[in-house]
């Protein structure tokens, strides 16, 4: 069973992926910012880390600036899910694997995940 | 004391929202902490949003922290369509977060932590929370909320940030946390009949004087706009009222001739009478007299600008061509759910913008019907025709009466004289087999006027003054008939 670590904010999407997720038969690990996000993904190797951007305490690009700089994390897919503009998030953090922009069709992030979680 | 003085000066944070700097006077205090409440569909949450693009286009920084409210996504969709939003604003300048799930694990300490960390790891300016309602359900009592609410604007006033406090409570009563916080901003959506018009009211602003009562404001393309009401906003006009110098003519020689060569300037007057009696004709005169130094203005509500244009030109008059010049302008406002207000302000804006000297307003039922209180109509008027005075136009207001013949003049607002310099009431008169047209001046203020009837006509060249009308009685019943020979013998 894959792991996925979502890390999000937003307790109501947050919830609903989870969900979807685990239906379509992913382990998953939660995370409510990026602080969180850091301390999962020491406890708990994932296969792909879906990260929104805009979060308390710590946001996306810095939890996943701070995965990429770690060799013992670094090769891990990271999927950017955010309404920030790709272009400005590319300005803060350009090693993500793949981004959404939200709102999205749940469908397509689930495709995307298995995609990238299978390659 | 200067120093002294300079250091009482509250620093303020405009909401650059056009209307509502103007009833905050000025703005918001910078590092105070203000509620806006109102039930949901008010418009809080795009109220905030605009106060936030506003304040990072200005240089600003601002996060957006919210509790149980709809998903910033959804939010983003929603507020891209409007004017004011920037996409390249986010997250840079301003950043959303949700605080829910802190608030959940960590209650209202971990609330509060999470408000000073965010503003000072995003340097922020300014604050929303959105959701205030659900900090208040769960904390544990009514002296720990407030205590939170005490503690939130210790740090907003220390790190200069100013903070709003969305809430969806009910408006009522004055609640606990209103007495800690710098101003309480209310917003309502009231149905009127069968329509409603959104108001805005503001509370409580400590340290500062503030527009009182309820003003009206929109939700348009371009954000949010608030008309503070006109009443209390021009209660003292915005410049001093001049006294009378000149005459302005009427663009009506035979007229001008009756009523000392014109109207008085920076006066209003009153031509009212039934539908299709001339006047808008008559205003169209009016207006065609407009010149570069002395522009004119048309503000009307019935006839679209290409039909006045079209009706000008069968007079002989050159309105499309004034217009053309920018001498004239046409400000047509077609009839649907207007606001008193709006309208008031896009009047006066108007005048101001081009320095109108002569303005034609066709015709008040215009702004009657669009009072959701009618009680106000005559107040308004008279603030309006202040302020008009003062920035120097010379108003003619048309005002259809309801019968086009009949014993009685419909008026459809109180005390209207007392609001006008200068009246004239126009009436259709059977007699003698065929109707005529007949003018009765009834007031020119503070000058002498012809006080006998007089009978008009409209003719390809417009308006033309005929002479007396004499040897009837009851004229302006509108049946006229010859008085009863004298007794013979006397």
């Amino acid at each position: 069973m894959k792991t996925i670590l979502l890390v999000e904010d937003e307790f109501g999407i947050a919830g609903v992926l989870t969900v979807l997720l685990e239906d379509a038969g992913y382990r998953v690990l939660s995370a409510g910012n990026g602080r969180e996000g850091l301390e999962q993904l020491a406890a708990n190797r994932p296969n792909v880390v879906v990260t929104d951007y805009m979060m308390p305490l710590m946001d996306g690009a810095a939890m996943a600036q701070a995965i990429r700089a770690d060799p013992a994390f670094q090769d891990i897919p990271i999927i950017m899910m955010t309404s920030v503009r790709e272009d400005i998030v590319r300005q803060h953090f350009a090693g993500y694997t793949a981004y959404m922009r939200k709102p999205f069709q749940t469908e397509a992030l689930l495709d995307l995940i298995a995609r990238i979680a299978e390659s | 004391m200067e120093s002294e003085q300079h250091s009482q000066h509250l620093e303020r944070v405009p909401s650059g929202i056009s209307g509502l700097d103007a009833i905050l006077q000025g703005g918001f205090l910078k590092g105070g902490v203000y509620i806006v409440q109102g039930v949901p569909g008010t418009g809080k949450t795009v109220l905030a949003n605009h106060i936030c693009f506003n304040h990072v286009a200005r240089g600003g920084r601002a996060a957006y922290l919210t509790l149980l409210a709809e998903s910033h996504a959804r939010m983003l969709q929603h507020l891209r369509p409007m004017a004011f939003f920037d996409d390249t604003a986010i997250p840079d300048r301003l950043y959303y977060a949700s605080a829910y799930s802190t608030l959940e694990e960590q209650g209202l300490r971990g609330l509060l932590d999470l408000i000073r960390h965010e503003i000072r790891g995003q340097t922020a300016s300014l604050l929303v929370l959105d959701g205030f309602v659900v900090a208040g359900l769960t904390a544990p009592s009514e002296r720990e909320f407030k205590k939170f609410v005490y503690e939130v604007q210790i740090h907003a006033n220390v790190m200069n940030c100013t903070v709003l406090l969305l809430t969806s409570n009910e408006p009522g009563p004055v609640r606990a946390e209103h007495t800690i916080v710098d101003g309480v901003i209310e917003l309502d959506d009231r149905l009127f009949d069968h329509r409603t018009e959104r108001g805005l009211q503001i509370r409580k602003h400590r340290g500062s004087g503030f527009l009182r009562g309820v003003h009206p404001f929109r939700i348009t393309t371009t954000g949010i706009v608030a008309f503070p009401r006109i009443e209390v906003a021009f209660a003292s006009p915005s410049r001093r009222d001049l006294p009378p110098r000149d005459r302005v003519s009427t663009g009506v020689a035979s007229l001008d001739a009756l009523i000392g060569g014109g109207l008085i300037d920076a006066t209003t007057s009153v031509v009212m009478g039934p539908t299709g009696i001339g006047k808008t004709t008559f205003g169209l005169q009016f207006l065609a007299r407009s010149r570069q130094e002395e522009p004119g203005l048309l503000f009307g509500f019935y006839e679209t600008p290409e039909r006045l244009k079209a009706k000008a030109e069968a007079l002989g008059l050159d309105v499309a061509g004034l217009e053309a010049s920018g001498t004239v302008e046409i400000v047509w406002q077609p009839q649907g759910e207007n606001v008193l207000d709006e309208l008031g302000h896009r009047l006066l804006s108007a005048v101001r913008r081009r320095g109108v000297r002569r303005l034609f307003l066709d015709g008040l039922g215009g702004l009657i019907e669009s009072a959701v209180h009618p009680g106000r109509i005559s107040r308004f008027l008279s603030v309006l025709s202040n302020e008009l005075r003062a920035l120097g136009a010379t108003t003619v207001y048309s005002v259809e009466t309801r019968d086009i013949v009949g014993p009685t003049v419909q008026v459809p607002i109180d005390g209207i004289s007392s609001l006008v310099e200068g009246m004239m009431v126009l009436r259709y008169v059977e007699a003698q087999g065929r109707t005529h047209r007949v003018l009765s001046i009834t007031k020119i203020r503070d000058s002498a006027f012809a006080p006998e009837l007089q009978a008009f006509s409209i003719t390809s060249g417009g308006w033309e003054i005929i002479g007396p009308f004499q040897g009837y009685e009851a004229v302006l019943s509108g049946s006229a008939h010859m008085p009863p020979p004298p007794p013979e013998g006397r």
